[in-house]
């Protein structure tokens, strides 16, 4: 390994144009999800009236839309600091935005021009039998859309895969296997290429098993007698999903390797407990996904309880390697907060904290009285808004200010910062509490009984999105005085 | 459950924030020069800690097989057939008895479906999923007679939140 592999270098100016770009991109259409989040709680508060039939497009739009907004916001990052360390080519980054601009289009177009409101998980058979709701031509302009999603997120990893390999050797290499297991002594890659790496061998494979279950749903759709098992169907998606939105959060954990030790003085380092950590998380994020069929008692035993057992193991990595390698490295370190840093700082929190309704929801015996109620938006909001987009509006101000730390947090950033965090505290916990009372998910109207809790998470939400507007367009003005 | 469940995550998301508004509070002050973090003085203790709490919950709720009657349920369990479809259930019989284990035996005839059944209070006492081309088995004793409310957990399009049913329960 040499010297080159280890040392950070300035990336070109034309690629740190394409991030920018694509971040601003990224926190335009988190913001405009979040406004579609906002509709869903204020119909379910009955504060406004939306028909069945566009509440479900919203809620479908909703969550494809976060799911690819985030994949892109982490892209991004990852893409960022990856190119300090090895050779990525620009024209593939602008092919992985085109597949992906075009997979938006024909997604949306699906959704609201051919009225498809299958849900992002678009369980095998609804998209083809929708009751005469929307047509099989709305269902493939989506399985389209998202295949092109995944064919620009394929090439994006392969090419990152190319680089590391280039430089490194092997993704063995990369994740520091020969420091773990053969006792080597050089120093390891450093954590963004460690992590990198991770990232791209597990997500190559949920998207060529997400095509897979793309292609079949599509052709299904007009040969019928070309069918897939349901139950297969549903492995299949819960495991391409599973791996693809937990990648999101591990590329936006990159902004906090590379950023937080220029506010803290202490280099994140990728030692043995941190690579054992990555190590366990490639393993863990592919066999864990029998969490979210807890309910198909028809899955084979040992897969259910190993949903359950594995859930436990993989929250560990989290909580005792990255959570508590931050308050360490940020302990007496001096730190000057402003909201880039808070917003990073913020994410690994809720990142953390939100693992822990989820591990306990991966209890199939509680499972059995949480699975599919308003606890499940409960812990993924945890961990995604005050998660992987808080670390994603971090790394977004962090560029916007020159990428240097410690800049002025002026009071308007810190209300926004507050209104963030009490808004997705709120809306968190307004969640939670539905599910503890039992409130369904993915109900376009909620009884009478409900409406309290709707309410007050429908203030919470409306408060977050207020917030997000003065963070992202705060930042987007900076990058256009920038430039 | 649902209530246990809440508090310990109350309980839990508490400690690790007071945890890290601890560290937070003081990271803006430096540490003296010469003094270091020291990494590693928590850390093992808490990963043992995590394992010991993970090894004696996964005992506790896998001993008993969490997908049967139930330890307490005794005497043969009734069956009862379940179809869903959208956006509708059938339920056969129609009238089930309080007090004896019943095994709802639950399909679906056209894509996936949610069987959820809750008490009269709106409250969830269990649930399994609806399949097309499988049959899952939930077992359920009801504590006493009712109205219990059928409802559909897993998104089925247009008509999925109106698709209920009532199950009466007998002395």
């Amino acid at each position: 390994m040499t010297d080159i592999a280890l040392t950070p270098r300035k990336i070109l100016p034309s690629a740190a144009t394409a991030v920018r770009l694509t971040i601003a991109l990224a926190a335009l259409v988190l913001l405009l999800m979040m406004v579609l989040g906002l509709v869903l709680r204020l119909a379910q508060s009955a504060w406004i009236d939306i028909a069945p039939d566009l509440f479900y497009q919203i809620m479908t739009a909703h969550g494809v839309g976060m799911v690819g907004a985030t994949g892109l916001a982490g892209a991004a990052i990852m893409w960022f600091f990856l190119n300090r360390y090895v050779e990525l080519r620009l024209g593939v980054y602008y092919l992985f935005l085109a597949f992906f601009l075009l997979g938006v289009v024909l997604i949306f177009g699906g959704i609201f021009s051919g009225g498809f409101a299958g849900a992002w998980t678009f369980l095998f058979p609804l998209p083809a039998m929708s009751g005469g709701v929307w047509t099989p031509g709305a269902s493939l302009a989506f399985f389209i859309g998202l295949l092109c999603v995944g064919v620009g997120f394929l090439v994006f990893y392969l090419d990152a895969g190319l680089g590391v390999v280039s430089r490194y050797g092997s993704l063995a290499r990369a994740l520091g296997w020969p420091q773990l297991f053969a006792g080597a002594q050089q120093e390891a890659p450093p954590p963004t290429v460690v992590a990198s790496t991770v990232v791209l061998i597990v997500n190559t494979i949920s998207i060529v098993v997400g095509a897979i279950i793309l292609v079949i749903s599509g052709v299904n759709l007009y040969v019928p007698a070309l069918a897939i098992d349901p139950l297969l169907a549903k492995n299949l998606i819960y495991f391409f999903g599973h791996v693809f939105i937990n990648t999101t959060i591990y590329m936006a954990v990159i902004a906090v390797y590379e950023i937080i030790p220029a506010y803290s003085g202490r280099p994140w380092k990728a030692n043995k407990i941190f690579l054992a950590g990555w190590t366990a998380t490639l393993l863990l994020v592919m066999a864990v996904y029998p969490h979210h069929l807890l309910q198909d008692m028809v899955m084979p035993a040992w897969m259910l309880v190993m949903g359950q057992l594995l859930s436990y193991v993989a929250g560990i990595p989290v909580i005792v390697i990255t959570a508590y390698a931050l308050l360490v490295y940020l302990h007496r370190s001096g730190i000057r907060w402003d909201l880039a840093s808070a917003l990073l700082v913020l994410g690994i929190f809720g990142w953390a904290a939100g693992i822990i309704p989820a591990v306990i929801d991966g209890t199939i015996s509680v499972n059995k009285v949480m699975h599919n109620t308003l606890w499940v938006p409960g812990h993924f909001h945890f961990y995604l808004l005050l998660g992987m987009v808080a670390m994603s509006f971090g790394f977004s101000v962090w560029l916007a200010q020159g990428e240097k730390p410690a800049q002025p947090f002026i009071p308007v950033q810190k209300i926004a910062f507050l209104g963030y965090l009490i808004g997705g505290l709120g809306l968190v916990a307004t969640f939670l509490y539905a599910g503890k009372i039992s409130v369904p998910r993915r109900w376009a109207v909620h009884l009478p009984e409900w409406g309290a809790q709707d309410r007050v998470g429908s203030v919470f939400a409306a408060l977050a999105v207020l917030a997000t507007a003065v963070i992202v367009v705060n930042a987007l003005a900076r990058f256009v005085r920038a430039k | 459950m649902q209530d246990t469940v809440a508090l310990i995550t109350l309980v839990l998301v508490t400690l690790l924030a007071i945890v890290f508004v601890m560290v937070l509070w003081r990271a803006s002050v430096p540490a003296a020069p010469g003094t270091t973090a020291d990494p590693g003085r928590y850390r093992a203790p808490l990963f043992w800690l995590l394992v010991v709490v993970g090894i004696g919950v996964s005992y506790g709720t896998l001993v008993e097989w969490p997908y049967g009657p139930g330890a307490a349920a005794s005497g043969e369990p009734t069956t009862a057939t379940v179809t869903g479809s959208i956006w509708s259930w059938e339920i056969n019989p129609a009238q089930l008895p309080a007090g004896k284990p019943i095994v709802f035996a639950v399909t679906s005839r056209d894509v996936n479906h949610g069987f959820g059944i809750y008490d009269p209070d709106l409250k969830m006492l269990t649930q399994v999923q609806a399949m097309p081309g499988y049959v899952n088995k939930v077992y359920y004793t009801f504590p006493r007679a009712g109205t219990y409310k059928i409802v559909c957990l897993e998104y089925c399009g247009l008509g999925h939140h109106v698709m209920a049913a009532d199950l009466t329960v007998s002395p």
